[in-house]
């Protein structure tokens, strides 16, 4: 293996990487706020997946673009999800909210199959396979836009979080959800916040994806798995830990296919995930919250 | 957590009408094949009490012990590989390689318990999820020894003797049922005994709180992984069955995150924590799914004139239904957990009340 096989893979780790912080920012957003932990999130991934693959069938509007248009659709479905059925489970058993989440995400995904068949989808744009070719490392095109596209919206998710009133209210909802509620903020309507934005965010990273990932109704499952090992990485309830193990998690894949086999690269982020809960389950950024 | 305890005085003694109905049900069940010789159906009651031992061992680490794992398909799959693979390529009978897919098992879920026993809540689902996928990633990918996604095909399987004499040649469904009811029976019976021993109260407590349980001087680790052992045991032995009577097995159906799920589903359906709470999980969800499965839904849809056939939702129907019967355990578990907290044995038993208080 030479070193150019190695930088690149490093590369497209960290682009790949970018989307998973996405998905996982979502999770641990939700987590922080409601201290629910959603197994539905992939699932949300995967309806972003479909509305992405249906505007530009149907409508033929680019999916990078499309993204206008799914982030308040996924924003105001995961907010009547919240409003609907999470809110009704929020500080009662873990377990519970586990199971609920599991349902929601088995009748996402088995709608999504009954209406649309289990065949598997593929959104081919004009640069799907095109990369560019940078000091002989070769660069995913797509890739690389949806990198730029996911460090954007990470950039204004932090302002939002950190200078806004509501990122403010957010993120004291998310340390003490009591004493935020004494200090007159309307958690509540925190947690629709939360939800809706978590949900926009898998969506966002579904559509992402969609160029250069097959869509079919089961996808969600394995990124629901992925976006738990990333959030458990980073520290539950931790923004930065969410974006730092969502690129970690996507260079371990992609130096792992190379150097061992792609066959068991995901054992190896599994063992990673456990040896994590075993030596540090607070996470690399376990202290502070979000 | 009140119907717990309401449950556990409910079976401590047996009443007389409890007795003869119990035992009517038993004889019912032992004569059944005897009166029914559809395959069909006896294939439905297979079926059942396979769900009814998978829900029942489950019930032994979640519902009494509180820990929730979510990677009961590592157990089953050892049991359905340890057993199939043997029996392949050894030649060595099923009735001696489910001893080996059980040994499997317990190394698994050893080395399981001493990795996910230490986390609590959330971080134990988890884990426990990791630790099954691992496995099944493993299986997958060592196709020298597990045929990987291509899964094996149980060729024949060997006649049951005993000396010399034929018991069975499992030609027939009817071994199958008789099998499948014992084990059932088996399960049921472990239950029992684990509820109403010192093992069953400790778990409980554990279950209940455990920090007090542990303060108390219950250790957390021993009893757990002791419950473990026996879910496991158990679960091993429901995937030794299936891979000999469906007679084929790869890791996406017995190895699956989805089986995980769907194993946990028949307990919290039924209701957990409680003896009988997974045999109404399993009478719940089987003729569902089933019902799904086979069409009869869209068929009687259309029948009663509800949808036209010709018309563009029969079609669809007709098509598409059959493959989204997993949809009904997700409905299912929204409505268990939103409404019925106590399952659908808790959520009857408090109706039966209610009204019965009323008259």
């Amino acid at each position: 293996m030479t070193f150019n096989v190695l930088v690149q893979a490093i590369i497209s780790g960290i682009l790949v990487g970018g989307v998973y912080a996405l998905i996982g920012i979502g999770l641990t957003i939700i987590f922080g706020v409601m201290r629910v932990i959603n197994f539905a999130h992939g699932e949300l991934m995967m309806v972003g997946m479909y509305m992405t693959y249906f505007l530009f069938t149907l409508a033929g509007i680019d999916p990078f673009v499309s993204i206008v248009i799914t982030i308040p659709l996924m924003f105001i479905f995961g907010g009547i999800l919240q409003k609907v059925f999470i809110n009704r489970i929020i500080g009662t058993l873990p377990q519970n909210q586990i199971l609920l989440t599991i349902g929601l995400g088995l009748i996402m995904s088995n709608s999504i199959m009954l209406a649309f068949t289990s065949d598997y989808k593929i959104l081919t744009t004009s640069y799907s396979s095109a990369s560019v070719s940078i000091a002989g490392i070769s660069v995913s095109e797509p890739l690389t836009i949806s990198f730029l596209i996911t460090a954007v919206i990470t950039a204004v998710l932090y302002w939002f979080l950190m200078k806004t009133d509501m990122g403010q209210a957010m993120r004291a909802t998310s340390q003490d959800r009591e004493a935020a509620q004494l200090m007159g903020i309307n958690v509540q309507r925190m947690s629709i916040l939360a939800f809706g934005l978590g949900a926009s965010l898998a969506g966002t990273a579904g559509a992402l994806i969609s160029p250069t990932y097959y869509i079919f109704p089961q996808v969600g499952s394995a990124f629901t798995l992925k976006a738990f090992v990333i959030v458990v990485l980073g520290g539950m309830g931790s923004v930065i830990g969410a974006t730092l193990g969502g690129i970690i998690i996507g260079v371990v894949e992609s130096v792992g296919a190379v150097t061992i086999s792609s066959d068991w690269k995901d054992v190896l982020v599994f063992t990673i995930f456990l040896l994590v809960l075993l030596v540090k389950p607070s996470g690399l950024m376990g202290k502070s919250r979000m | 957590m009140k119907s717990f305890s309401l449950t556990a005085s409910d079976t401590r003694g047996f009443s007389a009408p409890a007795l003869v109905i119990g035992v009517a049900i038993l004889a019912a069940l032992f004569l059944f094949p005897s009166f029914v010789q559809s395959p069909y159906v006896l294939h439905m009651m297979i079926l059942l009490f396979l769900s009814t031992i998978m829900g029942e061992s489950w019930n032994i680490i979640g519902g009494y012990t509180g820990q929730y794992s979510v990677g009961h398909a590592a157990y089953f799959g050892a049991g359905a590989y340890g057993t199939l693979i043997l029996l392949q390529k050894w030649e060595i009978a099923p009735w001696f390689g489910m001893w080996v897919g059980i040994a499997v098992a317990l190394v698994l879920a050893l080395v399981i318990g001493s990795i996910c026993f230490r986390l609590r809540g959330p971080y134990f689902v988890l884990a426990s999820i990791a630790v099954a996928e691992i496995v099944r990633l493993t299986v997958l990918n060592t196709p020298t020894v597990t045929n990987g996604a291509e899964g094996i095909l149980l060729t024949d399987i060997p006649p049951f003797k005993i000396g010399a004499t034929v018991i069975t040649d499992f030609v027939s469904k009817v071994p199958f049922y008789y099998i499948s009811l014992v084990l059932a029976l088996l399960t049921i019976a472990v239950t029992w005994l684990v509820q109403h021993s010192k093992l069953g109260y400790c778990i409980q407590a554990i279950r209940e709180d455990q920090d007090a349980a542990h303060s108390l001087g219950i250790s957390l680790s021993f009893y757990k992984n002791v419950a473990l052992a026996i879910s496991a045991t158990l679960t091993s032995l429901a995937g030794s069955f299936y891979a000999i009577y469906i007679k084929f097995i790869d890791p996406t159906t017995v190895l699956a995150l989805d089986l995980s799920v769907q194993i946990v589903l028949i307990a919290i359906i039924g209701g957990i924590g409680t003896i009988y709470g997974p045999v109404v999980g399993s009478l719940v969800l089987v003729p569902l799914s089933e019902a799904l499965r086979s069409n009869v839904i869209a068929q009687g849809l259309i029948n009663s004139g509800i949808v036209r056939e010709d018309s563009g939702i029969g079609i669809f129907l007709k098509e598409h239904l059959a493959h989204a019967h997993v949809l009904i355990y997700g409905i299912l578990v929204v409505i268990v957990i939103l409404f019925m907290p106590d399952g659908v044995l808790g959520f009857v038993k408090k109706m039966t009340k209610k009204s019965g208080t009323g008259d």
